[in-house]
């Protein structure tokens, strides 16, 4: 017996907590937060668990029919990929719900908070855990739904209610494209099961370019790549927890696991590869860019999480003989790790602070040393400071693209936005922490305070993860994720490739940078406002590229404008036709009526009026006395008379 | 004597005429309602019962074959298969869920529930009937007390939608009456002698010439398209449910518009299939303007009960593309759409129902921040939009799930086009949701309170519909495919 | 002997008397008399040309004429006495009874 056959409580454990939660809620402590955690945290044991036995065992699977006469089945499948992704977003989910505790301690909602968390969780497992296409885009729109709910928690928020609006139907974009997908594949191959659909892969792999983009185009939407990345920096209107969980760790990796799990689909396709590191490489360098100019703290980091699952997509689109596939998997892994730590970190701040607005912070460094020297870890780490998690997964995402270009010279091209991506990254989070931390208060209206410990204990654990996880690259890792054969690379070998002394250099220099301008102050931050062409430049980042404005046109214009459009053509058009054919109709009525009542009728009647008329008339002689008709008759006599006289038949 | 040897389907026909009556002719006024959800009740036991029995893949089964009219070949036929059970149950189920959220009503309560046993009786006849002759009767006999149903209750338009829906659906009937003559004759012919009894011209109808198939299957379609409806002949729909009141609504969205579904597959499909396979593209044609248009629609309207009209054109779509693939798949799809969007319809109806009455108004404009006085109806709401916009988890994803599987296995990558549907129904609906759930409360709306017991049980009842069947959808699969099957053997050979 | 037209001229003066007195006359006993005057100018005549053509057969018609008159003042004057039993008059303007 081993532990995988217990892997379906896994979903099922969060689902019954959510069930919990909803219903008796109410009744419980921090409405239902205990019964959240302690189903999280039973989850999180059973990856464990699962996680070993994989390692022992090799993949599981096991399903039952789902679908009558479709073949669609409802099943489990577990292999190292899975594994893999059990144990991030169990520990993840596992931090930020103990966080929560005191996050979200004076809030009226509690009971629904932590039942959607349970929800989320649950879904999230259950879409990692999915052993086919179909329960795998069940689950993707659970957490999507999940999402909007959370992301509009505070729904008498307008921007948040418009925000969730905004997530749910711009993914919704890539869930139809993926739907297609997903039903090109089994019109195809009868079948969506990872396992059976990889078996006959081999036989036929045509025409495979168009249900892999789509797919890849339901990965765009979910995490947030160009063009579909607009939803997720408003998504930051949720509470900060839920943009740790769902917007920086979990949900947002469901499209590069996606695509990953589509790895056997892919290499059949190199086409498809290429696009998908174009998508990520530009998705890479245009969120880091308008990173830059953000001062919503939340901004930057969600701004910096796009950026970020732009670098996984150029990891996996490097190909799986470049180890794109161990490469971006790995950058998943310590990006979940090191971007829970940052927003939560930053909820700290904000918790502290009141605001989002870097511009009010300043000089917290004193007052909250947990958060910020924790911050300050996951910031080397995501800067790709030597050691750091983050270093030795943006490397190997480097290095996988280097790799590749020896196929494709776009690849150098990609390989350059790569590196061009780390300096800024290293740059704007430095921005980021000096504004936070270093320097004087800006704005004094408020007293800052450390967190309460339910906070930063979870801070201090994911920054342990954050600074040390990069490690298990070399122990491990790359011999576990990693798809067709392992790469075997060395911290030795590393260091002797001129790439990662340029990576290095690059997040260096980034950070290098950044305390000269935000901590030195040697260099004025309006050197780069200076100047009108700098200036525009800044206005169009601040602009976002304008891609918020396009879609609203888009959807304004376009789809209501078509919309009320159609509705007056419905009213006007159809429906006046309609009406036009009934009043048609009706005037046909009329009109025979007309000619039946003047026609028709007209002549029967005209003749009836005639002789009632002159019946009138000549009743009016009738006068019914005897003497008029006596004098009639003598004057009708005296007539004869002088006719027969004139007539000559008297003479 | 075993159960299923008793004459079930007669019974259940009866009951409600019985009711109808009795509703109609007793004394106390204020116990029309209870008397009617007795017996409406009844009919739900009895289909149940059917279902229980019903032998999965056996055709038409409980068959009673007396003869009525025998010089021109009328008989009483009734029996029941996999395409017609569920919607038997769906008719039996809606009818006293719509009694029972009809609790309040004070205006004219006997002939209000009077007239909805009526109904039942009309609609029960359409789906167990098996002689043309009596199809029609029953076909006709809905038409009557809806009439009457939006002209005396309804809003202030409801004797111009009330006429509209008349004339609409009556011309729609007369063509329809046409191809079935028309069918009559060219079967006599063939067979020897005059009958309307749909198996046996099903036996002779698919050896007809493809000429004459042609158009006999394009004026059933005329007069089933007009029921679904399809765009262009769809605008009497919004404006009879606008009208209508909200129990006239459900039946009308829950299973009227299923007699147009059913009578394709029944009729046009089973027994014209080489005038099915010409004029394909017709239905896909249909399907996909309906689906696109309504979608579209429904993003303009202020009306909440108009945007729920337009999306119940926009879901029939769905039916009319999954029988135009003419395969298993999308046969099976369009039949569980019909079923699914019978339930999730009929959720939302009663929910528009249920925020007029409390709100006192429809305008989704003056609603908003609903959630915080009535926290149960948004979670009803939230989850029959969902459903509607096909969320998995919820019925109305697996069948529309089939019947795009159906259709791109037909049209291949053409489907996008009526994709774009789903994308545009998450927008209305999310965007509808936002706009009246979210927010602050509109004060204006006065005091506003949660559901009612009489309104939220059979809200209840019909979401745990929606979730277990959109989980656990195979015990309606199993009796819908051979049924799919049955109506495609024509096309299939 | 006096000239034939002689009589003519008295029967035919007599005569526009009886007409003039039956179409003005208002009640009906007038009318009545008018009646009878109009036939004794009929008699003149008859007796008139009976004399001057020496046939007798004038004579005769004339002595029928004045029984048949007395006959018909008869069943005159009664129908004027029912008559006036049933509408309280003889005036006959106010009989209009032919008229419906």
């Amino acid at each position: 017996m081993t532990w995988v056959e217990f892997s379906y409580l896994i979903p099922i454990i969060p689902f019954i907590a959510f069930l919990i939660v909803a219903f008796f809620g109410n009744k419980m402590k921090e409405g239902g937060a205990p019964v959240t955690i302690a189903a999280v945290a039973t989850t999180f044991v059973l990856s464990v668990l699962v996680l070993f036995d994989v390692i022992e065992n090799g993949s599981y699977e096991t399903s039952m029919n789902w679908i009558a006469g479709t073949g669609l089945e409802v099943g489990i499948y577990i292999d190292s990929l899975t594994a893999l992704m059990l144990i991030v977003v169990t520990f993840v989910s596992l931090m930020v719900s103990i966080y929560s505790l005191g996050y979200m301690h004076d809030d009226p909602c509690k009971r629904r908070y932590y039942a959607e968390i349970a929800l989320f969780v649950g879904s999230m497992l259950g879409l990692v855990l999915a052993n086919n296409f179909l329960l795998m885009f069940i689950f993707w729109e659970l957490v999507g739904v999940c999402s909007y709910l959370l992301i509009g928690f505070w729904y008498q928020k307008p921007a948040a209610a418009s925000a969730a609006k905004k997530a749910f139907l711009v993914t919704r974009i890539g869930d139809v494209l993926f739907l297609t997908g997903i039903a090109m594949l089994y019109v195809k191959f009868g079948t969506l099961n990872f396992v059976e659909l990889e078996h006959l892969m081999g036989h036929d792999v045509q025409g495979l370019l168009l249900p892999a983009l789509l797919l890849f185009a339901g990965a765009v939407g979910k995490s947030a790549q160009f063009p579909l990345h607009v939803w997720l920096p408003n998504a930051m209107e949720g509470p900060t927890t839920v943009s740790a969980l769902i917007h920086a760790a979990t949900m947002v990796k469901a499209g590069v696991y996606l695509v990953a799990r589509s790895y056997f689909i892919l290499e059949h396709v190199p086409d498809a590869f290429l696009i998908i590191a174009i998508i990520g490489g530009i998705t890479a360098l245009m969120a880091a860019t308008m990173a830059l100019v953000q001062y919503d703290i939340k901004g930057v980091l969600a701004y910096s999480t796009i950026s970020q699952l732009g670098y996984m997509m150029l990891a996996l689109g490097a190909g799986a003989h470049a180890f794109g596939y161990t490469a971006g998997m790995f950058h998943l892994m310590n990006h979940a790790f090191f971007k829970a730590l940052l927003f939560l970190a930053a909820g700290s701040v904000i918790h502290a602070v009141g605001s989002n607005d870097m511009r009010k912070m300043g000089g917290l460094h004193k007052h909250m040393k947990i958060t910020s020297i924790t911050m300050l870890i996951g910031s080397l780490s995501i800067a790709g400071f030597p050691f750091m998690s983050g270093f030795f997964s943006k490397d190997e995402v480097l290095s996988s693209v280097w790799h590749a270009a020896a196929d494709n010279n776009i690849y150098y091209v990609l390989y350059a936005m790569g590196v061009i991506t780390a300096f800024l990254t290293a740059f704007y989070m430095f921005r980021l922490w000096y504004m936070t931390f270093s320097g004087e208060q800006r704005d004094k209206s408020y007293h800052p305070h450390e967190s309460p410990k339910t906070m930063t204990i979870p801070l201090m654990l994911l920054a342990i993860l954050a600074a040390g996880a990069g490690f298990s690259f070399f122990f491990g890792f790359q011999d576990f994720i990693y798809f067709g054969h392992a790469p075997h690379v060395t911290i030795v070998h590393m260091f002797e490739m001129w790439q990662t002394w340029l990576s290095i250099a690059a997040g260096l220099g980034g950070i290098g940078l950044a305390t000269l301008v935000y901590y030195k102050g040697t260099i004025s931050p309006s050197t780069f406002t200076a100047g009108p062409g700098r200036r525009a430049v800044r206005h169009m980042l601040e602009m976002k590229y304008w891609m918020d404005e396009i879609y609203m046109g888009i959807a304004e214009k376009g789809v209501y404008g078509l919309s009320l459009l159609m509705d007056k053509f419905d009213r006007n058009v159809v429906d006046g036709a309609i009406n036009g054919i009934s009043s048609g109709g009706i005037g046909l009525g009329h009109a025979s009526n007309e000619f039946d009542k003047g026609v028709i009728d007209g002549a029967v009647n005209g003749l009836s009026k005639g002789s009632f008329k002159g019946g009138k008339a000549l009743w009016n002689l009738q006068s019914g006395r005897v003497q008029d008709y006596a004098s009639m008759m003598i004057l009708g006599v005296c007539g004869l008379i002088v006719l027969m006289m004139l007539t000559g038949v008297i003479s | 004597m075993a159960i299923a040897d008793l004459p079930l389907l007669t019974i259940t026909l009866l009951i409600p005429v019985i009711g109808t009556l009795a509703v109609f002719f007793m004394k106390n006024e204020d116990n029309a309602k209870k008397l009617a959800l007795i017996f409406s009740l009844i009919p739900l036991g009895m289909s149940i019962l059917i279902w229980s029995l019903f032998e999965i893949g056996g055709g038409y089964q409980f068959m009673e074959s007396h003869t009525w009219i025998e010089s021109i070949g009328i008989s009483y036929t009734v029996a029941i298969d996999g395409l017609s059970l569920p919607m038997l149950f769906l008719t039996t189920l809606l009818i006293p869920l719509s009694i029972v959220f009809a609790w309040d009503t004070k205006k004219r309560q006997k002939e209000f529930f009077g007239l909805l046993l009526m109904i039942e009786v009309g609609l029960i006849g359409v789906f167990v009937s098996l002689d043309f002759f009596l199809f029609y009767i029953f076909w006709e006999l809905v038409l009557i007390p809806m009439y009457f149903f939006i002209g005396i209750w309804g809003g202030p338009r409801k004797h111009y939608a009330a006429i509209k829906f008349f004339i609409f659906t009556h011309v729609g009937s007369v063509i329809m009456l046409l191809a079935i003559f028309a069918l009559y004759f060219e079967s006599a012919s063939v067979l020897g002698y005059a009958t309307f009894n749909m198996m046996d011209i099903a036996t002779v109808s698919p050896t007809f010439t493809a000429a004459f198939q042609g158009a006999a299957f394009l004026a059933l379609l005329f007069g089933f398209a007009v029921k679904m409806p399809a765009v262009p002949v769809h605008t009497w729909l919004p404006d009879a449910h606008v009208e209508a009141p909200t129990a006239g609504s459900v039946i009308l969205a829950g299973v009227m518009l299923k007699m147009g579904g059913y009578g394709l597959f029944r009729v046009g499909i089973t027994m014209l299939p080489e005038g099915a396979m010409e004029y394909y593209w017709v239905m896909a044609a249909l399907g996909v303007v309906g689906m696109i248009y309504g979608a579209l629609i429904c993003l303009a309207q202020v009306d909440l009960k108009k945007m729920i009209a337009y999306s119940s054109i926009s879901h029939m779509g769905f039916v009319l593309l999954g029988a135009s693939a003419l395969n298993l798949v999308g046969v099976a799809g369009g039949i569980y759409q019909m079923f699914s969007h019978g339930i999730v319809t009929a959720v939302l109806f009663m929910m528009c129902g249920v925020i007029h009455h409390k709100t006192g108004t429809r305008d989704i404009p003056k609603l908003q921040g609903l959630i915080t006085k009535m926290p149960q109806a948004s979670f009803i709401l939230i989850i029959g939009f969902l459903a509607s916009l096909g969320l998995p988890g919820m019925n109305g994803f697996v069948s529309e799930l089939m019947v795009f599987v159906g259709a791109y296995e037909a049209y291949s990558i053409f489907i996008v086009v009526p994709l774009i549907t789903l994308a545009i129904g998450a927008a209305y609906y999310i965007w509808t949701m936002q706009r009246i759930l979210m927010g602050d409360f509109n004060e204006k709306l006065g005091n506003v309170t949660d559901l009612e017991k009489y309104e939220l049980i059979p809200l209840a009842i019909l979401v745990v519909f929606i979730i277990f069947l959109g989980f656990y959808p195979n015990p309606l699969l199993d009796v819908i495919y051979p049924a799919a099957e049955a109506v495609l053997g024509g096309v299939l050979l | 002997m006096i000239p034939l037209n002689y009589y003519l001229v008295l029967s035919a003066m007599l005569f526009c008397i009886g007409v003039y007195g039956v179409l003005t006359k208002k009640n009906a006993i007038y009318v009545l008399m008018s009646i009878e005057i109009m036939l004794n100018s009929v008699n003149i005549n008859f007796v008139a040309f009976s004399t001057y053509n020496g046939d007798m057969s004038g004579q005769v018609f004339a002595l029928f004429s004045i029984a048949l008159a007395a006959a018909e003042v008869a069943i005159g004057l009664a129908i004027f006495l029912l008559l006036y039993k049933r509408h309280g008059t003889v005036e006959l303007n106010n009989i209009r009874i032919l008229r419906w």
